[in-house]
């Protein structure tokens, strides 16, 4: 029930295990995020990931105690990168342990939609077409609402 | 009394800088009730040192953090605290 903010890619095979080893849930659910290599007509080289650490680590500590109290997790793990990253790399991984696979699945779901808006890292995109900051888009905040819409997930 | 503002991303970008400190006793003495002042009579006070700060602090979709907890501009800062000026933030 940890989470992680760090400059060094995210060794997801240790992470994995790390998140199943001392609980025998019967249910394991991962989510891996990476750096795509274009965001709608823009081509992306490198992303540049800034944030704000101790807010980070807060928000992101808090999502996960919220996330194991609405889900009823015997494990999670938020896992987030900063710095520079280019195409291909790993951005973020959370993974959520449970009795069934139906709270595994949301746990991770409801985490990567609520540290998208709420969790303090900014995206800068930069490319042969030039450098900009990521805007966000619509669709986040639609997938975030739909949360607080819910009831128990 | 003094407080902390920072800034983050594009805003920081814009207004070339990253922390500083703020004395409360420089804002207008009527915005401050029992030691604190609101966030937005901070933002009116920051908006004073030109247009770039004011074009950049009333953009819509701002978000205020107090003391790493995003707030209101109601929301009432007081010496010691940490105010951070920022995007919507765009993570995952």
């Amino acid at each position: 029930m940890t989470v992680s903010v760090q400059a060094e890619p995210i060794e997801v095979g240790g992470e994995y295990a790390a998140l199943v080893g001392d609980t025998p849930g019967a249910a394991v659910a991962t989510f891996t995020g990476y750096v795509r290599d274009h965001t709608g007509d823009n081509r992306v080289s490198v992303l540049q990931l800034e944030h704000y650490p101790e807010m980070a680590l807060k928000v992101l500590q808090a999502l996960g105690q919220e996330a194991g109290a609405r889900f009823g997790l015997l494990e999670w793990r938020i896992v987030h990168r900063f710095g520079s990253l280019s195409v291909g790399e790993t951005i973020v991984w959370v993974g959520a342990v449970a009795d069934h696979r139906g709270e595994a699945i949301s746990a991770c779901e409801f985490m990567m939609d609520t540290l998208k808006t709420d969790a303090p890292f900014w995206k800068r995109e930069q490319g042969p077409e030039g450098t900009h900051w990521v805007a966000r888009r619509e669709q986040d905040e639609q997938r975030r609402v739909r949360w607080e819409q819910s009831e128990g997930g | 009394m003094s407080i902390t503002i920072k800034l983050f991303a594009s805003l920081r970008e814009a207004l070339g800088e990253a922390e500083f400190p703020l004395a409360l006793e420089t804002l207008p003495a009527a915005d401050i009730v029992d030691g604190a002042v609101s966030v937005a009579a901070i933002k009116s006070a920051l908006c004073t040192r030109g247009a770039q700060w004011q074009e950049a602090l009333n953009q819509p979709n701002l978000v205020h953090a107090l003391n790493h907890k995003v707030v209101y501009v109601d929301a009432m800062v007081a010496d010691g605290d940490e105010l951070a000026l920022f995007p919507p933030m765009t993570g995952g």
